[in-house]
């Protein structure tokens, strides 16, 4: 079931571009990379039960150094932007994450929100690497000889780096990291008593966290073709929350369908804008209240990775 | 920078401050209730403040009756907040509630937004326009009414905590739940009471400040700066809350004196983050050790 389920979605998603209109490629590869930015915040807050509501700025640092980057050397290959985007992200992971260590539950949350306005902040004051309110136009994306201009070329670079991204995910919970997040997520103190250094892991998630939004951040940066500081306002933050809420806390299959159910929500209420928080807000409420363990508890067992 | 300009700075950033003061009060109480932080808080206030700037446009009411009105809304609001989501979440954990009430915010915000649209509203003042003259140096009347319209209410609000049942009741159930259950508090009553005090509180905030900052869906966002004032004075102490406020007020209003422009706004996040970092349990806070 879970074989013949996964070769017809590969397939699927890989025939994509030739079977829906171009706006529906565009659309699919915006919730993939959503999916990425809830799997990263999922393996820190599922998994360590640490709640970020900063993720935003994270996303807004991988779109602008993928961009400022893209701009000012544009020889360099996608892939090697992707990750340099994905490491100067880490990097501000951990100079934000160590300090919070000590942290937990609400302080982290509003250290983290505070860090998300730091972020757009400094991206308005910087104008000289950033362009302050102006925005960038992000130059086309160069793979080799290819010039990855069109809707499906991006789709087909976000697809591909996605399926890396879920892969690795899948198989962290497999290796010792993961599992040692694993035990965390079920009791921080049981964990510490098996040995698991609890203050390095909640750090390395941290990282790694930051890792896969700063990635998506330069992935966004390329779909979209432009970004300016509003796009990174604390209501993304937000909305990466109600991703990972809604889909499924500490659930991969479920950070991806929540990223999906949140991208198309906004793209049918695009022109009821004033309701679609209304509608958001409710949804947080009812599945706090009626479904706590989100989509994902509601899904076939097939789909749940092996734990 | 003259003597006069400086005090001129600092009575303004006391005005703000005793504002970021109680909308801390108004967290703390809900916190010390509840253990969750409500971010719904600035929405709360946000809303009564509107339905009070409502009956005075629609009506023509006095000032005085305005506040009444806009108390009273938030009195209701927190009661039902309380009684039809909060207490069916008892049960869950602090991260769920808080997630509930971040839900709440934005239901709360885009529903005055869709009632009373995101523009911004003049707001009246209780007070005059004419600056009032201390010796050399001259203040803005809204400073002054707002410093001393907060130092009355907190001091009511020490009044209630020290001397009357309920307030007796609200700082056994901070200090431990299940200990006061078993003198025969109601607990469920206190959660009630902290809801529609911390509401009550945010209202009168929110009427305070609304003639100096506009009346705007957006006016909630004063709650970030109450939680920094908060956590600054130590979280779930309520002078530590007052003593957080007014020094975040006057920090906010100096700090541009010396700093560049460009980091004006991101002053009381990079001060959050700082003191996080540094002494976490905060000024007046006690670190608060865990049982294994």
């Amino acid at each position: 079931m879970r074989r013949a389920a996964l070769g017809a979605g590969s397939a699927l998603l890989l025939l994509w571009p030739f079977l829906v209109p171009r706006y529906f490629v565009f659309l699919t590869s915006l919730v993939v990379v959503n999916a990425i930015v809830a799997i990263g915040l999922n393996l820190l807050s599922g998994y360590t039960n640490q709640l970020s509501f900063g993720h935003a700025g994270f996303f807004a640092v991988g779109a602008y150094v993928a961009a400022v980057l893209t701009l000012r050397a544009p020889g360099v290959p996608v892939v090697a932007t992707l990750v340099l985007a994905g490491l100067a992200t880490a990097l501000v992971g951990l100079a934000l994450g160590i300090p919070c260590l000590r942290l937990e539950g609400l302080y982290l949350a509003m250290a983290t929100l505070a860090f998300g306005f730091v972020v757009v902040e400094a991206i308005q004051n910087l104008d000289w690497l950033t362009r302050g309110n102006d925005g960038v136009a992000v130059p086309t994306a160069h793979l080799g000889p290819l010039a990855l201009a069109s809707d499906a070329a991006k789709y087909y670079l976000v697809l591909g780096v996605g399926a890396l991204m879920v892969a690795a995910a899948v198989n962290i919970t497999r290796t010792r990291t993961g599992r040692a997040l694993l035990a965390i997520r079920e009791s921080e103190i049981a964990a510490q008593a098996s040995g698991v250094h609890l203050a390095a892991y909640r750090t390395l998630a941290f990282a790694v966290s930051a890792f896969y939004t700063g990635v998506a951040g330069g992935l966004f940066a390329f779909v979209v073709g432009f970004i300016s500081p509003d796009a990174f306002d604390v209501f993304l933050s937000v909305d990466f929350v109600a991703m990972i809420i809604i889909g499924g806390l500490g659930s991969i299959p479920g950070s991806v369908v929540g990223a999906a159910v949140i991208t198309l929500l906004y793209d049918w209420l695009a022109a009821f804008q004033n309701y679609r928080p209304l509608l958001f807000g409710l949804i947080l409420i009812g599945c706090m209240l009626f479904m706590p363990g989100g989509i994902a508890s509601r899904m076939p067992k097939w789909t749940q990775q092996a734990q | 920078m003259t003597t006069t300009a400086l005090v001129h700075v600092v009575v303004s950033g006391l005005a703000t401050g005793s504002i970021y003061a109680l909308v801390a009060i108004s967290l703390v109480i809900i916190y010390n209730a509840t253990r969750t932080l409500n971010f719904a808080q600035g929405e709360m206030l946000m809303i009564s403040t509107f339905v009070g700037w409502s009956a005075h446009a629609a009506l023509r009411l006095p000032l005085p009756l305005v506040l009444v009105v806009a108390v009273a809304a938030a009195a209701g609001l927190g009661w039902l907040v309380e009684r039809l989501i909060i207490r069916h979440a008892i049960a869950a954990t602090h991260f769920d509630v808080l997630i509930i009430t971040l839900g709440l915010s934005l239901v709360l915000r885009a529903a005055a937004g869709l009632v009373w649209t995101h523009d911004e509203f003049p707001f009246p003042s209780f007070f005059g326009g004419r600056p009032v003259v201390l010796g050399p140096v001259r203040v803005a009347p809204v400073s002054l009414g707002i410093i001393g319209g907060s130092l009355g209410l907190m001091l009511a609000l020490a009044a209630l905590f020290r001397w009357t049942r309920l307030g007796r009741a609200m700082r056994a159930v901070a200090q431990n739940q299940r200990a006061a259950r078993l003198m025969g508090v109601s607990v469920e009553r206190v959660y009630s009471a902290s809801w529609v005090l911390a509401a009550v509180v945010g209202a009168i905030a929110g009427v305070l400040i609304a003639p100096v900052i506009f009346l705007s869906s957006k006016m909630g966002l004063v709650a970030i700066n109450g939680f920094t004032a908060a956590v600054l004075g130590g979280f779930g102490s309520l002078p530590g809350a007052v003593v957080g406020g007014m020094l975040l007020g006057v920090l906010e209003n100096l700090a541009p004196l010396w700093l560049p422009a460009g980091i004006k706004h991101s002053v009381p996040f990079l001060l959050m983050i700082a003191i996080l970092v540094l002494r976490p349990s905060g000024m007046l806070g006690r670190v608060r050790q865990r049982k294994v």
